[in-house]
């Protein structure tokens, strides 16, 4: 009898010890009130400025100015001249900065969408900061394609409108489809962004006074959450969750095509879609990672909402995407090298054995070999610190693969008089300039938007229980929605 | 019918809300009148309530054929609106490939925009009028809100509390 | 069994039976590599001067270049013959699907591929379509030093920053030509005018005319010489020969 009351206090304990456990490594069976989450989102939100975030600010908004208001100034008033593109090289790091942050903003819809598709729990406290990620990333990579035309005053040509001559753009070619598919994706990431904010922002509404709640009061469009209204929202976010994805596919597709369709060696591959599509996901998914050290380790309470199973779901992801670039590269790699054509030959020369060899190697070093040799552990990839690291590195590799198919690749062409190396100049500053509007806008929306959507928390913590089976304890999700 | 009173009633949790659901129609409150304010998802069957009808799915395929019928125009029409047709390379004044790819965008634009204006239509945003609510809700409480005769206020209330309502009032309206 | 001729192939065969309009022939044995032809072209398509600095760095707005080669490493080096380059003129552009504004057009007039300056944004994306590379962008507005700015050719657009601009085959002589031609009720003879290039090319090497006319100069040179098209494999239908002997 005793021995039987001692192995259940045992067994009690076991129990206890195991909840344990899962609370501290899984946020969705770790709950607290609504309330007091709300209070912790809030806090981040509303706490008052530090000196350092008024630096930060002060200085990315000096970057933005120089980069991008300046340079972009001189850029419009002395013409490309100033910038390092020429014969053969017609696009420099202009396009290589649309591709790239078309590519990071593929992370947000990847998370945000993918993963509510397949119910991928883990998304929940992130799938805003990620969401961020594809609009902020979109706004660069239109600044980027404006910089880079002659006379980008006159873009608005490109419209669908008939001009006074009733003429039309032209949709036969790749830059036609580029600026329809880009805007359709602004545009739908921008409300499927605010879809799921609408009830944070009527939450962020009754938990503030002054400006802000005038601020949130106009945002939140009057949001109370009636059964009908939750029920239009869930509807209407389900639809894009599924519509998105086919969008967000198209977009990196068609940029890959800007290269696929045109006549030149090593850009007329048919594996470029998916082959930049998979780039996209992979320097995406490592700024998310790295997005996501950042507001863990900058922002208040956010420990709570960030954890370490986070970057563990992240990480593999990672991995598996680095994985899958790795098999597109070399897929297209094989095929190129195998035809045989000289031009492709002398191009491929170009790329391993050219004065730009370095970046060639160092590409497939941080975008292959660092990934695979570290990702593998689960405890490195749960470390912020390591797993950001990895995501900073691949984001410059992802840059690297960019600049090799842009302005390294354009330096050969059928016409050997014409090969000629391209030097950037005033782009360096415009790229800055993009990366620290890009940090700029986080920074403020870190004191506008509330970062976690705590009702998707909430809704996730409702539907995960820990259930017994037999003698062992698993986690297990209710289908809620 | 006689004079009515607008009450709501703050629950902390899904189930006494759904138990007073269930006694407000017992006691001869059809579903008409009653209204459910969470601030999570909750659905209608955790709550024994009727489906809530939502037209968002209609208005977003109107909008998907609404983009169709615009990249039809773009595709079929556009070409031959010329007083001599541009002629391109070697393609086609109407491109077969393109075509599919101006079609897919502009049909999707169309879904997409029209799904989120589906969502202000139906819920009527934006809406800055003065409305029947409780801050709390954004806490986690669930709030029932129903229509009752004048007369037996004080039974409704009781029943509520009873329920474990933490709070049954007349509901006000008030600048959200 | 299938044969060859179940094959739908009507389009490949129209594509190899293209005739274009107007088209040269260039003869590169005989090129001297004097550079007249790029002057003269300046001269009359008012070409900006970039200078040497933007030139060196590949920014040369030439619509004609001299290409030269050798073989072998110096300075035991054997020149080659001189190939000049300009617009291919090509039945099948690259160049122009590829433009978002169509900014650049075939003509079906006279089988010349258009650049409609004022329509041009400067996505550049022709210029990299371009398998020839002929294509040139205005990349500053550049000065022209004294005495250039007085003899402007009125008949030619200046161009503005910021556009692309290429070889048009002197399309405003060509319709010098056509004009005067109609206006005096006849068509235009063979040799009656030609491209700047040609016309000072002292060597002879370029001949400008009718390709559609198996009587013309140009026909006559092209057959004789069997001259060959640049980059045949991509299917441009380029109407610019060329013969290189040795």
């Amino acid at each position: 009898m005793a021995e039987k009351n001692k192995s259940q206090a045992a067994h009690a304990h076991d129990d206890q010890h195991t909840q344990e456990h899962f609370r501290e490594k899984h946020l969705m069976l770790d709950p607290l009130p609504r309330g007091q989450m709300n209070d912790m989102v809030m806090e981040a939100m509303t706490s008052k400025p530090t000196w350092k975030y008024w630096l930060t600010v002060i200085i990315l908004g000096s970057i933005v100015l120089y980069g991008l208001g300046y340079s972009w100034y001189r850029l419009i008033v002395e013409g490309l001249g100033i910038a390092g593109v020429n014969r053969p090289s017609y696009w420099g790091i202009f396009l290589v900065n649309t591709v790239f942050w078309i590519g990071i903003s593929h992370a947000g819809t990847f998370i945000s969408a993918i993963l509510r598709v397949f119910k991928a729990e883990f998304r929940r406290p992130f799938t805003r900061i990620a969401e961020l990620m594809t609009t902020f990333g979109l706004v660069q990579a239109g600044f980027s394609i404006f910089m880079h035309m002659g006379r980008a005053w006159l873009s608005y040509w490109l419209m669908p409108y008939p001009n006074e001559r009733l003429l039309w753009p032209n949709f036969h070619s790749p830059l036609s489809w580029d600026l329809l598919a880009i805007t359709t994706y602004l545009l739908s990431s921008t409300m499927y962004l605010f879809l799921p904010l609408i009830p944070d922002l009527a939450m962020a509404r009754d938990k503030s006074t002054g400006w802000r709640k005038t601020f949130y009061r106009i945002l939140a469009i009057g949001f109370r959450g009636t059964e009908g209204e939750w029920t239009h929202l869930r509807h209407a976010m389900n639809i894009f969750a599924y519509a998105i994805i086919p969008v967000m596919f198209s977009v990196h597709t068609i940029v890959s095509w800007d290269f696929a369709a045109a006549t030149r060696p090593g850009w007329n591959s048919t594996i470029y879609g998916p082959y930049f599509i998979i780039g996209a996901l992979h320097s995406g998914m490592g700024a998310a990672a790295v997005v996501l050290a950042v507001v863990r380790g900058t922002m208040k309470n956010m420990t709570y909402f960030i954890r370490g199973e986070h970057f563990d779901a992240i990480g593999k992801l990672m991995l598996i995407i680095s994985m899958g670039w790795a098999y597109f590269y070399f897929n297209d790699y094989i095929v190129q090298w195998y035809g045989g054509d000289k031009w492709t030959k002398a191009l491929l020369h170009f790329h391993e054995a050219g004065p730009l060899g370095w970046m060639w190697l160092s590409m497939l070093i941080v975008n292959i070999a660092i990934p695979w040799a570290v990702l593998w552990n689960s405890k490195w990839r749960s470390n912020p610190w390591i797993i950001s690291i990895v995501g900073i590195l691949i984001n410059v590799g992802m840059w690297f693969e960019r600049y090799l198919i842009v302005p390294v690749s354009l330096s050969i062409n059928r016409m050997p008089f014409t090969w000629r190396l391209y030097i950037p100049a005033v782009e360096v500053y415009l790229s800055l300039g993009t990366l620290a509007l890009f940090i700029l806008f986080y920074v403020i929306a870190s004191k506008l938007i509330p970062f976690i959507p705590v009702w998707e928390v909430q809704e996730g913590q409702l539907a995960h229980k820990l259930s017994k089976f037999g003698r062992e304890t698993v986690v297990t999700v209710s289908e809620l929605e | 019918m006689t004079e009515t009173v607008n009450l709501l009633a703050v629950f902390p949790d899904l189930e006494p809300a759904s138990d007073a659901v269930e006694q407000l129609r017992t006691l001869g409150v059809t579903d008409d009148h009653m209204n459910v304010i969470s601030g999570v998802p909750v659905t209608e069957p955790m709550l024994g309530r009727p489906h809530a009808w939502t037209n968002v799915p209609r208005i977003a395929l109107g909008g998907a054929v609404l983009g169709m019928s615009g990249a039809f125009f773009l595709i079929f029409i556009v070409p031959y609106l010329y007083p001599y047709p541009i002629q391109v390379g070697p393609q086609a004044y109407v491109p077969g490939p393109p075509s599919f790819v101006i079609l897919f965008e502009i049909t999707m634009l169309g879904t997409l925009l029209s799904t989120f204006l589906g969502v202000w239509l139906e819920s009527f945003f934006p809406n800055y009028r003065r409305l029947p609510y409780v801050p709390e809700i954004s806490d986690g409480k669930i709030v029932v809100f129903f229509t009752c005769p004048e007369a037996s206020q004080d039974k409704f209330t009781k029943t509520m509390t009873a329920l474990g309502a933490e709070k049954v009032t007349i509901a006000e309206a008030r600048q959200l | 069994m299938a044969t060859v001729t179940d094959l739908n192939i009507s389009e490949v065969k129209l594509s190899e039976e293209y005739v274009g309009k107007w088209g040269m022939f260039i003869n590169q044995d005989v090129c001297t590599g004097c550079q007249a032809c790029v002057a003269a072209c300046s001269m009359e398509n008012n070409i900006a001067f970039v200078g040497p600095e933007d030139a060196g760095y590949g920014r040369t707005m030439n619509w004609i270049r001299i290409e030269r080669f050798w073989d072998g490493e110096y300075p035991e080096i054997k020149m080659t013959s001189r190939q000049p380059m300009m617009c291919q003129q090509c039945g099948h552009a690259p160049c122009e699907p590829v433009c978002p504004a169509f900014a650049t057009v075939h003509s079906q007039a006279q089988q010349l591929n258009l650049q409609v300056y004022n329509r041009c944004v400067g996505t550049r994306y022709c210029a990299n379509n371009c398998p020839y590379q002929v294509r040139s962008f205005n990349w500053r507005d550049y000065k022209r030093p004294e005495p250039l700015p007085n003899q402007f050719n009125p008949d030619v657009t200046v161009r503005q920053r910021g556009v692309m601009e290429k070889c048009t085959f002197c399309i405003q002589r060509i319709h010098q030509a056509e004009d005067k031609a109609r206006s005096e009720g006849r068509e235009v003879a063979d040799g009656e005018f030609t491209t700047a290039c040609a016309q000072v090319c002292p060597a002879d090497a370029i001949t400008f005319g009718r390709v559609d006319n198996p009587e013309s100069l140009v026909s006559q040179l092209t057959k004789q010489y069997e001259g060959l098209k640049h980059l045949p494999e991509l299917g441009t239908l380029s109407n610019v020969s060329y013969f290189k002997g040795g």
